[in-house]
Formats: structure tokens, sequence, C-alpha cells
């Protein structure tokens, strides 16, 4: 859920966008990182852990521990917590290892 | 790319160093991984208190903006969403955006990462949903987002406290705050009756026995005097504490030292705030964990102290000033912090770890 007017900071959200999660349209604001803006849809699953093949989400929302792992607009292994949400972003969750060697790399 | 001073981490220990070195006519550069200057500050809405005496009382965000608005008059560039990945034979510092690299040839550098939240780990602690304390008020605070609807807090300083309330303001129900300890571990006691007073429960001599759910955690077990108390939850706010985050003394090669009071092992440093590295300072939790005024003080600290070096302020006006500083970081950082930063500062010339890798 989105929070329309904060107790101290007032109405904050004001530029939404709609992005994309496993195709599916989403709401979100502007300023919102693409792991806030998942998780105000309801979305706390982000990807699979890659040895235990355990659920992973958001954890630390500083860009450290790197559970928040997700494919964005095509590229893998992107911190979403670091990442701001735009207009048309489509994002996927990470459920494997990223193909490093691929034909777009040149490889 | 040159510049006098390079300041690694703009939060409010790197803020306060570019303050004292650009108003002082060097030209300074601040590189920051994140899209916005003033580090954690930008989503504290409690009060900061207290800070140092040329600043009133404010909140955390809106000093953020206060520490902001000052380097605005002066030659101040800033490097937003660029991160340090390393350091060029010439000692040049390696820096990207994450599609370039390149290097910045600095006279002095200031290393004010900050600190990085700690986890406490219980059986399945990994479960989405289950994030830092510091995690649950970005999203509160900064992106706007309600981490869920009921929330279970997993230790009592007083930074989870300030949250605790935070989340409740927002319309989050706080289902209880788990303490391993028998008192909480806030130093204001006022905040802990404060939320007493609310009724939230605080289960002391308590901790958590396992979380449950599918694919993110839906309910944990408490362990209170040894019975299970199972409560329904879909975000666990874990309060592990801090520690320095320290990427960037390893690349530059600095010595550490152990002190528990300061959040574990630190870079060894001396009452300039500069390390044992030619050129290299430091400030703010990365140089050991303290409340934000001490942390201001920190950076401005190492700022005078590069002025000195870089000689654009007479030595004896730097160490009139430095000790002036000295003085009010005694009294604005608790007595075990400080302690623990007048011993650490004794041991400069003898560091325990030289030339090793901690894991």
């Amino acid at each position: 859920m989105h929070i329309e007017n904060h107790p101290i900071l007032g109405k904050q959200l004001q530029e939404p966008v709609t992005f994309y999660f496993n195709d599916q349209p989403y709401k979100a604001y502007t300023q919102q990182s693409v792991a806030a803006a998942l998780m105000a849809n309801g979305v706390k699953k982000f990807g699979l852990s890659r040895k235990l093949v355990q659920s992973r989400g958001l954890f630390c929302s500083r860009g450290r521990c790197c559970s928040c792992y997700m494919t964005v607009n095509g590229e893998d292994h992107v911190r979403t917590c670091m990442t701001k949400v735009e207009e048309g972003m489509s994002v996927y969750p990470n459920l494997e290892d990223p193909e490093v060697r691929r034909e777009k790399h040149g490889d | 790319m040159e510049t006098d001073v390079l300041i690694i981490g703009g939060g409010p220990a790197g803020l306060a160093a570019a303050i004292e070195t650009a108003t002082r006519g060097l030209d300074v550069t601040i590189v920051d991984e994140s899209s916005s200057l003033g580090g954690q500050l930008c989503q504290q809405t409690q009060l900061i208190r207290p800070l140092p005496s040329v600043y009133q009382p404010m909140r955390g965000f809106e000093l953020a903006k206060v520490l902001t608005e000052q380097i605005n008059d002066f030659t101040v560039g800033t490097l937003l969403n660029h991160r340090v990945i390393g350091l060029y034979a010439d000692g040049s510092v390696g820096l990207s955006d994450e599609e370039k690299v390149f290097p910045v040839k600095a006279k002095k550098i200031v290393v004010a990462t900050g600190a990085a939240e700690q986890a406490v780990a219980f059986p399945k602690w990994t479960l989405p949903g289950i994030i830092t304390i510091g995690a649950a008020q970005t999203l509160v605070n900064r992106d706007f987002v309600m981490p869920g609807k009921e929330a279970v807090i997993v230790g009592s300083s007083d930074f989870a406290l300030d949250v605790a309330s935070q989340l409740l303001e927002v319309g989050v129900e706080v289902k209880g705050i788990v303490e391993k300890n028998p008192a909480a571990a806030a130093r204001e006691k006022e905040k802990t009756d404060a939320l007493i007073g609310r009724g939230i429960p605080f289960y002391f001599n308590s901790f958590i026995k396992e979380a449950r759910g599918n694919g993110q955690v839906e309910e944990i077990d408490i362990e209170v005097n040894g019975e299970i108390l199972t409560v329904s939850a879909d975000v666990v706010c874990i309060d592990g504490g801090r520690s320095p985050i320290l990427d960037s003394f390893y690349q530059l090669g600095c010595s550490f030292g152990y002190q528990k009071e300061l959040g574990g092992w630190i870079p060894q440093y001396n009452r300039q705030f500069k390390t044992d590295r030619e050129n290299v300072f430091l400030a703010g939790n990365a140089a050991g964990i303290s409340q934000q005024g001490a942390l201001l003080l920190t950076g401005m600290i190492a700022g005078i102290s590069i002025c000195e070096d870089l000689q654009t302020i007479r030595s004896g006006e730097a160490e009139e000033i430095r000790d002036a500083l000295w003085e009010e970081l005694k009294l604005s950082e608790y007595k075990d912090v400080w302690e623990g930063r007048t011993k650490h500062i004794e041991k400069f010339s003898s560091p325990v770890l030289k030339d090793q890798f901690i894991s």
C-alpha cells in the first residue's frame, strides 16, 4: 500500500508511473525504488536463493545485502532497492544465476 | 578528473567535512552510491539531538537539507549514483557509474562510508517480509510504502523504538517488541515508556524461535520465559545494531583495531581523524558508531585537519578549532563510546591489524 498522506512529510506521491512485474502492470511513483514499488503492490518475494532455492526479498534497502536482486529491463542481478522505478519498466524475479556468456555479450 | 578533496559518502559526516573544506577555498568532490545527498538522514523524521552548537535541533531530513544547502554556494562537485570500486597504481580512486570506470586524482581523501545494519539470525530469518529496522524506516519515510500491516520488532535500541513509533503513525500495527535482555536497550527511557503507554507489548528475555510462511513471513514464534507465543506478522524488523563499512579502507590499505564500543573493527586514526595512510582521512560511523551530532563533529574535525595539511588555515588556528570540536564531541556522545574512541586513538601507533584482510 502506498502512503498517500504521510503524518509528518505530507502528500509526497505526485508523479505516478506504471511498471510491469511478470508482464502485469502495477502502479508506483517516481521517487520509489523498484523494491518499494513492488512491496506497495503486495509483492514481497523477489526471487529464489541460488543454493537452497528459498524465497528472497528486500532485506537491508541500502544496497549492501543483495537479497533484492531482480531482472530489470533485461539486466540481471540489479539491486532493486537502489534502482528508482520508471515508467514502463519491466521487472522479473531473480530465479537463478544469470547467464553471463550470452550472444549479446559477444561470447 | 582532479580535485583537492574527494569525500567518499555524502551522509552527515561527509557533508560536514565538505562544508569545512569547501568554505576554506578547497575544491571538493563528493561521491555517493545513492541518488541523493544526506545519507540515512533523509528518512529520519525523529528529532536529532544533541547537534553541534552551530545547528538548531531539527528532524533528520531537515538536517540533511540544511547540510546540503550549505555546500551549494561553494565549488563542490557531487557524483551521485557513483561507487568507489578500487584504486589505481598512482593512488587515483576508481569510480564507476555502473557503466564506465574513471579515475579521480585527489590530494586528500575522506572516507565517510557510514555503517551497515547487522542481522539477527533465527530459523527462516531470510523469508521475504523480514527486513532490517532501517529498511522499514526507509520504506515508510522515503518510499512512502507500508511495509506490512502487522509488525514485530526484534531488538529495542533507541533507533528501533523511534521507528516503531513511526510505523504506528502510518498505521502499521506493532504486535510486539522482542528483546533478548531483561530490559529495553534504548538509552532514552521515555521512548520505551511512550510505547508501553500506547499498549505495545515488550517481550523481555525473549527471542524468535522460528519464522514461518509460504513465500513470505506470515507468523513467528516468540519464546517468552520458556513458553512459545505464536504471533501473526507480515513484517518483522530486525534491529541487530550496526557495524562500520570498511571496504574503502581495505582498498586503501589502512590498519585496523578492534573497539567494541565503536562497533567492532575500525581503521586506526589519530586526533586529526587521519588514518595511517598518506592523505587518507575518515569521518562518521565509518570511524566508529555514534550519534548523529557526534558524526557531524568527526566530519568537521577531518575537514579542519585537511585544511591544515593543505595550508588554507594556519596550524595554530586549526589546532584551536580542533580542540574545541573534540571538547564538543566528548559532550555529544555516550560515555562508553567516548571512552572507546579515546582508547582507540591511543593505539594509533601500534595497530592490531596491518596489511591483513579481516574476513
